[in-house]
């Protein structure tokens, strides 16, 4: 009965091969963890121990895999004392870590357009099922960020629809697997859509002809106020609609029920663990998203 | 294969001779001449652990979760304590239900879970209860409501039932009843002629006397006890000025509670062994040296919840060392290690 749900995820010793420092107190960690490489789909993450002294771990999104060398990548913005720690971790340290962890993208449909969008660190899940499609379904990617992006960036060789001329800059390694992406901020960056990042897909989306546009399917992650805004426009436009959330975790492993989200389902109200029942929900589900 | 562990049984013997009783042991160890390794198993209010570690209600789902990991076994495992059950389902508290905290977390998770019924008809006949045991965790809002999940999980295959008096995460009974030894007493009493099945009674720290509590609880007919629950305690959130817990309050567990969760252990453990009860302690382990120290306070069984939040492989690795531990003290069984402290006048 349950063996189809055992030893899916792996305790790794995993080894700091790279941690390289952007500004806005972003850093990408590439961490030498075979199991978690060989395994992780788009929409899963990490469950890391930054320090002995730390009582819980901290969850992170993966942001690509190399299996053949066994790495794995994650982008981490200090948002707290455990993401600081994180931060400081030397190439050469060992870091404990359980992964892959969670409900990925349903990215099965590849007659369909994948509009993703991602904001902040919420950008990696959308790199990984980009990357991971790999050309077999159309797909268009969106990144939001009020500080810099810890990315090369390169202005698109893809004329994408409703981009205004000035939001020329896509994501290099994106580009340079032939998958269009654009940028949005706030923070006056050059070659960026000014505005929320939403918005630009937004203007995307409705630029598209109408058969096109329900051809689409959103993925998004990021800050709530975004995936509120993004849960808004698949309603409007009829769209189904993925979120990956993140929450405060314990287990990460669905013993504890720390993690929890609301969801409306057929038969009535649920909490439903953001750590194994998620972090990918249909945002048909999720109530407290509109 | 008798004449091979009789001579390393004659050459432990003389090295603790020559050596002196710990050092002997310990060159017994490092030169594998001990002829078995010690006999992890322990007896617990009628039933017989394989081990003695308990997996504890809250930290592990319905039972299976922890299958996730690879590496990790049911088989090493004493019991497993299935999440907080009521008579009909919780939705459990709002967001956010746990922080970290300095050693340790709060949690608020209000009893989540989805009724008893549907406990003993979807979840327990799928469990595999040829590698371990699972025991239930029932709970209640009034005397009525605790006899009759008490009756319901009679007629099912978990082989005891905790009962959680001391919950301090929902409104209503919980650790109301847990705070006052004469309303604990009359959960147990209520519960006691719907099951025949061991009732092991979990005690919170947050009353007075922990000991009168205990005395009150196992004359009323418990079989067993489980010390401790977690204490509670708050966190706030400085920039919002609100509480990080949804529910305002949370019960903190994790290292933090250590030194309090052995206190009371030790406060009870006079009035249990009085009464020939044993007690699942339990309160912040998190690796085998404090395994040991709640063994030899005397835990017959411990209990490891947080500390698998820190290492979901966390079970056999305290098996190893405890194994390691009683070899190198020459002591044959778990059970001998029980309750040892020794106290000077």
């Amino acid at each position: 009965m349950h063996e189809s749900f055992r030893n899916m995820i792996f305790e790794e010793q995993a080894e700091v091969i790279a941690n390289i420092h952007y500004p806005g107190d972003q850093f990408i960690l590439r961490l030498k963890a075979p199991k978690t490489a060989q395994h992780a789909k788009p929409g899963q993450f990490i469950h890391i121990r930054v320090s002995p002294d730390r009582s819980l771990r901290r969850p992170i999104s993966i942001m690509l895999t190399h299996p053949g060398k066994g790495t794995v990548d994650l982008l981490v913005k200090v948002v707290g004392d455990g993401t600081r720690e994180l931060r400081d971790r030397a190439v050469g340290e060992i870091l404990p870590l359980l992964g892959p962890i969670g409900r990925p993208f349903d990215l099965s449909d590849t007659a369909r357009r994948y509009v993703m969008i991602g904001g902040g660190v919420g950008i990696p899940p959308m790199i990984f099922a980009a990357d991971a499609l790999n050309g077999q379904a159309d797909t268009a990617v969106f990144a939001g960020s009020e500080v810099e992006f810890p990315f090369a960036l390169k202005p698109s060789q893809f004329l994408l629809p409703g981009i205004g001329g000035n939001t020329i800059l896509g994501i290099a390694s994106l580009e340079e697997r032939g998958i269009p992406s654009r940028l949005a901020s706030n923070a006056e960056l050059y070659g960026c859509y000014e505005g929320y990042v939403p918005d630009l897909a937004r203007d995307y989306l409705m630029a598209l002809g109408e058969a096109e546009r329900s051809r689409c399917i959103l993925l998004a992650c990021g800050p709530h106020p975004m995936l509120h805004a993004v849960a808004r426009l698949g309603r409007e436009l009829n769209l189904s609609t993925q979120l990956s959330l993140e929450e405060y975790m314990a287990c990460g492993i669905g013993g504890c029920a720390g993690c929890v989200v609301k969801t409306l389902e057929e038969d009535g109200e649920h909490y439903r663990r953001v750590c194994v029942d998620g972090p990918v929900f249909s945002a048909d589900i999720l109530p407290g998203f509109a | 294969m008798y004449v091979v562990t009789g001579l390393a049984r004659q050459y432990k013997a003389y090295l603790i001779v020559i050596g002196g009783h710990r050092l002997g042991g310990r060159l017994a160890a490092m030169l594998h001449l001990m002829p078995d390794k010690p006999d992890l198993s322990v007896a617990f209010a009628g039933l017989k652990l394989q081990t003695p570690l308990v997996l504890l209600s809250g930290c592990v789902g319905f039972g299976e979760e922890y299958t996730r990991v690879e590496g990790f076994s049911n088989r090493d495992i004493g019991a497993v304590i299935l999440k907080g059950t009521t008579l009909k389902p919780r939705l459990g508290n709002a967001p956010h239900r746990i922080y970290e905290t300095p050693s340790g977390m709060l949690n608020a998770i209000g009893l989540q879970n989805p009724g008893a019924r549907h406990v003993i008809e979807h979840i327990l006949p799928h469990l595999p209860h040829d590698e371990t045991q699972f025991w239930a965790n029932a709970n209640g809002s009034t005397l009525e409501e605790y006899a009759e999940v008490a009756r319901l999980f009679d007629d099912s295959p978990v082989t005891a039932i905790e009962i959680n008096i001391s919950c301090p995460n929902v409104k209503e009974g919980g650790v109301h009843f847990g705070n006052d030894p004469v309303m604990a007493a009359k959960v147990v009493e209520a519960m006691r002629p719907m099951t025949k099945k061991p009732l092991i009674t979990k005690l919170s720290p947050n009353n007075a006397d922990i000991a009168e509590t205990a005395r009150c609880v196992i004359e009323a007919g418990s079989d067993a006890l489980s010390v401790i629950n977690t204490l509670v305690g708050m966190a706030v959130d400085i920039e919002s000025r609100r509480p990080v817990i949804g529910n305002i309050s949370g019960g903190l567990s994790g290292p933090a509670i250590k030194p309090v969760a052995l206190w009371k252990l030790h406060q009870t453990r006079t009035i249990a062994a009085k009464h020939d009860i044993p007690i699942l302690g339990q309160g912040g382990i998190t690796n085998a040296r404090d395994a040991i120290e709640f063994a030899i306070t005397g835990a017959d069984a411990i209990g490891l919840g947080t500390g698998l939040f820190y290492d979901p492989l966390l079970p056999r690795k305290v098996l190893d060392r405890l194994a390691e531990y009683l070899t190198a003290h020459n002591i044959s069984n778990y059970t001998n290690l029980i309750g040892t402290l020794e106290i000077q006048a």
